[in-house]
């Protein structure tokens, strides 16, 4: 096996939290249904609890192997591979546009005049290193950063709730019922169903009984801190949380306790910088994984800095602007993450339980 | 800055290359150096000013042409 490391199912629920709370701690799920964000992310966190369910099943049911190895045995050497390639496709191009979103929020917020090359540059190495030392170090790290990161929500949220006008939040589902589902569906797709990427982890738990539970509690957790970051933008910025790209980085700006605390949206910063790395790294380990079973190596440790660097180049690729980014995750990404997070997963499982995938030495699945 | 990139790259294939080579894995040598070369030549094309196809407005046009979004 190419990782020899395993981790317990209490470190792959924290490193879960992580990977979901990614990027979505600074761009909260759910805008497009204004105040009613916190209704679409609750049911967003339905569809991708159900999502969760089917990839959950599909891996448990083959123990101590990964979906590149799931997609040989069910679909032939050949297909099998082939759709371990789409899958892989989907790993990297994740990896891209969560970097797009790290750099355009620098560029936008904080680091104007950095070269974007040089801020992609630099998490990329951070996160080849991490990957380099395994699954274990990667699970080691989730374990200090999310409990940190969790404690800084509720602290901001505290801070703000002086500045809460629950008026804001009403009237509850003032939006057209297919709205408020497309909303749902584009909150299960980023970021809950996109926890996918987890085939190619949940074969290192040291108990694989307990994985589905681990997967569960996980998105519950990330759900609820973020429909708890979701009211408490809608409810400090009102009508206007719509109109911005980052609210969570707009509302904590509100903070101003006694011209002491004030400025504390550079803690959202740091929880974007520490979540996004342990979301780019986790879809760099699934590339990099993939890729040297994919090829049959020995080990995936001397590809993960060309692989790096094909991200990078992906990210700086990958749109044309700003607009084009925005424009691309909102309309046309729940569309197509579609096969990757639901479709290609559970015909493999229909496959897997027709066939009685995986046949033990008495034919017996 | 093609000067740079080339040290750059020069770097990563001097950490890696030695090491696969005294463990003779030929198979994963073979890898990286495809990978590497790709990521060298985008890297170039990049730095001269070439401009790559943006993938996601590809897939953005693809997909907006085939359900009429």
């Amino acid at each position: 096996m190419l990782e020899k490391g395993r981790i317990s199912s209490f470190q792959l629920s924290v490193l879960l939290v992580g990977f979901v709370l990614g990027s979505s701690i600074i761009i909260t799920p759910g805008g497009d249904a204004g105040h009613d964000a916190w209704i679409a992310i609750a049911l967003g966190l339905m569809e991708g609890s159900l999502i969760a369910l089917i990839f959950t099943a599909l891996v448990l049911r083959f123990k101590d192997k990964t979906i590149i190895e799931i997609n040989d045995l069910v679909f032939g050497k050949v297909i099998g591979k082939l759709i371990s390639v789409l899958f892989l496709w989907y790993f990297l191009h994740l990896g891209a546009l969560v970097l797009n979103d790290y750099v355009h929020f620098f560029r936008l917020e904080l680091y104007p005049a950095t070269p974007r090359t040089v801020m992609l540059l630099i998490i990329m190495l951070v996160c080849a290193s991490t990957v380099n030392r395994g699954i274990e170090a990667l699970a080691r790290c989730s374990l200090i950063l999310v409990p940190l990161t969790i404690s800084v929500i509720f602290l901001v949220t505290m801070f703000l709730i002086p500045h809460f006008n629950l008026n804001n939040l009403m009237p509850i589902l003032d939006l057209p019922i297919g709205k408020l589902l497309w909303s749902a569906h584009s909150v299960a797709s980023f970021p809950f169903a996109e926890s996918v990427v987890f085939v190619m982890i949940l074969a290192f738990l040291n108990k694989s009984e307990k994985g589905g539970r681990a997967v569960s509690k996980a998105l519950i957790i990330a759900g609820l801190v973020l429909i708890i970051a979701s009211i408490r933008n809608s409810a400090v910025l009102g009508p206007m949380v719509a109109a911005y790209n980052y609210p969570s980085y707009q509302a904590v700006q509100v903070i101003d306790i006694r011209d002491i605390f004030t400025r504390l949206e550079i803690l959202v910063a740091i929880n974007f910088i520490t979540m996004g790395f342990l979301k780019i790294s986790v879809l760099l380990y699934g590339t990099v994984l993939g890729l040297a079973q994919v090829l049959n190596l020995q080990s995936y440790r001397p590809i993960i800095l060309p692989v790096g660097i094909l991200m990078v180049i992906l990210a700086l690729t990958n749109v044309a602007n700003t607009i084009e980014l925005f424009d691309f995750t909102h309309k046309i990404y729940p569309i197509y993450a579609v096969p990757f997070q639901i479709i290609i997963p559970l015909i493999t499982l229909i496959i897997a339980k027709l066939r009685q995938l995986p046949k033990t030495d008495g034919g017996m699945p | 800055m093609i000067a740079l990139l080339l040290m750059g790259f020069g770097i990563v294939a001097l950490i890696q290359i030695p090491g696969l080579i005294k463990k003779q894995w030929w198979r994963e040598l073979a890898c990286f150096t495809v990978l590497w070369s790709i990521g060298l030549v985008l890297s170039v094309m990049l730095a001269m000013g070439i401009t790559l196809p943006p993938v996601s407005t590809m897939i953005n046009q693809y997909i907006s042409g085939m359900f009429g979004i």
